[in-house]
């Protein structure tokens, strides 16, 4: 399943955007339903990610890998492997990150190719593709909100 | 299945005080056509299930004072179907009934179970969005809410429905005078028995041919069930030809959001209910429609 | 929650007119009870989704999947099963007699579903259409006889005369 998004943050440098981006645990947080990030050294996290779809509630237990990094360029390629074991299921996702400055600000586009496999896979593809969109989505909203909040002074 | 335990609660309060206690650990039964798939797939694994069969203020379908109906959460779909009081309010009512899935699954499933589910292709939320239905939602200690049907559902498998709340009933208001419903479920294919697009009108025409009463509800062509309310407003007072009916049903594919699946591309159903909203009017008008 | 207490329910019901009296849990779905309990193996378990047919059973004369239903709500109804169906030892039922007679199944695997399902037709209405037959069967899957003589047998039952097609 591949997603392309991308988040237009006006006003923000891409120096602050790439800080804060590649601060795994304040990134993480933007993130809906995470919880607990922990830094296992080595540009390695563990988070739990919890995620509800009606009735099904899944707890992705989560380790997520920085695997490429390039700070010239504003890159970076990220690895997510989580699984649900109540209810069997895994999801194995590689992000790619390009930001780029864009008018006063910066132009985050983020590159996703998910596979989403087991119990939670066979459960409905079309579904999971839209909760998965609707979630990015929140994603780049609090990614804006959190940089935003940080630059407004009195 | 993983075993569970198991309460049939005897009235609402004892249900809700049940779900309060085990919280995201319980699940309602109705009919059990739902749950028990979930369950059998691992899906769902509530420690508590509640049994809501043996309440009687659920169950029952009558006709209102003011000549509408109200239809019990515990009323099965083969229930509602064969109604002498349903066919007596509007007949296309329990004839939507009757296209859902087979008479097994209506014999067991529940028009309340139905609505908490929320699969935005299921048949009866379009029908009951289009007869300006109402869900009567209870919370414990007897608090009650009525919700529009349109406003009920929030996204796939998500309602409204608070986590101390449950519903008690259906209420439909009195059809307006001369308005007749009608339902279309397409289905090119019957891998699964859900719509691919779905439509249901309910619609009034006056002595001069113009549209004095319109609503529309569509079935899975979003996340949720859907209201086409674009398409009412072109309509409502306007005469109701070939062409007016065919430029208004052209502007519900601006209200749809249809997700690509086994059933049909985006495109393909995006397509279809401009197709399927224009024949479903003009059906009721008695007008041949072009598409 | 880490401790999952389990209830356990005494259910007593009618099954092919003599009583049964079990203790299950609530995850028990009748077509097992009835398959791996009871040891009635005629109701057959096809797609365990509810949408085949082959375990249909009735419940109150009411058509039900018994792979959907679980048993503790049966208890104090009356099940019938495609063992029930025939009258007796020595008799087969006028569906039972019909589907053999029209040649209504094949490898059979459909067919205790498409009688007890044709039984709760008939019940209802004992003289459909053939339109009628089809839209109340329509729920019970055949891989083998393409169904026409399924309709057959259901007529034939009915005592419904028609010319071969």
């Amino acid at each position: 399943m591949k997603f392309e998004q991308t988040i237009d943050l006006p006003g923000v440098s891409p120096e602050r955007v790439w800080a804060f981006v590649m601060d795994v645990p304040s990134m993480a947080k933007c993130i809906p339903g995470s919880e607990g990030v922990e830094d296992l050294g080595n540009n390695r996290y563990k988070a739990v990610v919890k995620i509800k779809v009606g009735p099904i509630g899944l707890a992705l237990a989560s380790e997520i890998s920085i695997v490429a990094k390039d700070e010239a360029n504003r890159t970076a390629s990220l690895l997510v492997e989580a699984a649900d074991k109540r209810v069997g299921g895994a999801v194995k996702a590689t992000m790619s990150m390009t930001l780029t400055p864009a008018g006063d600000g910066s132009k985050l586009e983020v590159s996703t190719d998910a596979n989403v496999m087991g119990r939670i896979g066979d459960f409905g593809q079309p579904i999971i593709r839209k909760k998965a969109d609707q979630t990015l989505q929140e994603v780049g909203e609090n990614l804006r909100k959190a940089l935003a909040t940080t630059t407004s002074r009195p | 299945m993983r075993t569970f335990d198991y309460t049939a609660a005897a009235s609402i309060d004892e249900a809700l005080a049940a779900l309060k206690e085990y919280g995201d650990e319980a699940e309602f039964i109705a009919g059990g056509t739902s749950l028990i798939l979930l369950m059998q797939q691992g899906l769902v694994q509530p420690a508590k299930v509640i049994g809501l069969g043996n309440i009687k203020e659920l169950r029952g379908i009558k006709r209102t004072a003011d000549g509408g109906l109200e239809v019990g959460a515990m009323t099965t779909h083969r229930q509602l179907e064969t109604s002498p009081e349903a066919f007596a309010y509007a007949a296309a009512l329990p004839q939507s009934l009757g296209v859902i899935a087979t008479i097994r699954i209506r014999n067991q499933a529940t028009l309340g179970g139905n609505l908490v589910h929320a699969d935005p292709a299921q048949d009866p939320p379009p029908v009951l969005i289009a007869l300006d239905a109402t869900v009567d939602v209870v919370k414990a200690g007897g608090g009650a809410r009525a919700i529009p049907m349109e406003a009920f559902f929030t996204d796939f498998f998500e309602t409204v429905l608070g986590d101390n709340e449950l519903v008690r009933s259906v209420k439909i208001p009195p059809m307006p005078s001369g308005s007749r419903l009608a339902y279309k479920k397409f289905l090119p294919r019957t891998a699964d028995d859900y719509a691919t697009v779905s439509v249901a009108v309910r619609l009034g025409v006056d002595a001069d041919g113009r549209c004095k009463d319109i609503r529309i509800g569509l079935g899975a062509l979003a996340v949720t069930p859907l209201r086409a309310k674009a398409v009412e407003s072109a309509l409502l007072g306007q005469k109701l030809t070939e062409q007016s009916i065919k430029d208004a049903a052209a502007l519900v594919r601006d209200v749809v959001d249809p997700l690509d699946d086994v059933r049909g591309s985006a495109g393909y159903k995006r397509e279809m209910a401009r197709v399927w909203t224009e024949r479903t009017i003009a059906s009721l008008a008695g007008v041949k429609a072009k598409a | 929650m880490h401790f999952r207490p389990v209830s356990v329910h005494q259910i007593s019901f009618e099954l092919n007119g003599k009583t049964v009296e079990r203790s299950v849990g609530p995850e028990v779905l009748m077509a097992d009870l009835l398959r791996d309990d009871i040891g009635l193996t005629g109701t057959k378990i096809g797609c365990s989704i509810g949408v085949c047919g082959a375990c249909s059973i009735l419940v109150d004369g009411t058509l039900m999947s018994g792979c959907l239903l679980p048993a503790i709500m049966v208890d104090g109804r009356s099940v019938t099963t495609i063992e029930g169906i025939a009258p007796s030892e020595d008799e087969l039922s006028p569906l039972q007699d019909a589907f053999i007679r029209k040649g209504g199944f094949q490898c059979g695997i459909c067919t205790s579903g498409q009688i007890i399902a044709a039984t709760a037709l008939l019940a209802q209405n004992a003289k459909p259409t053939r339109e009628e037959i089809k839209e109340w069967m329509m729920g019970n899957l055949c891989r083998c006889t393409g169904y026409y003589k399924i309709i057959d047998s259901i007529e034939a039952a009915a005592g419904i005369e028609r010319a071969n097609v």
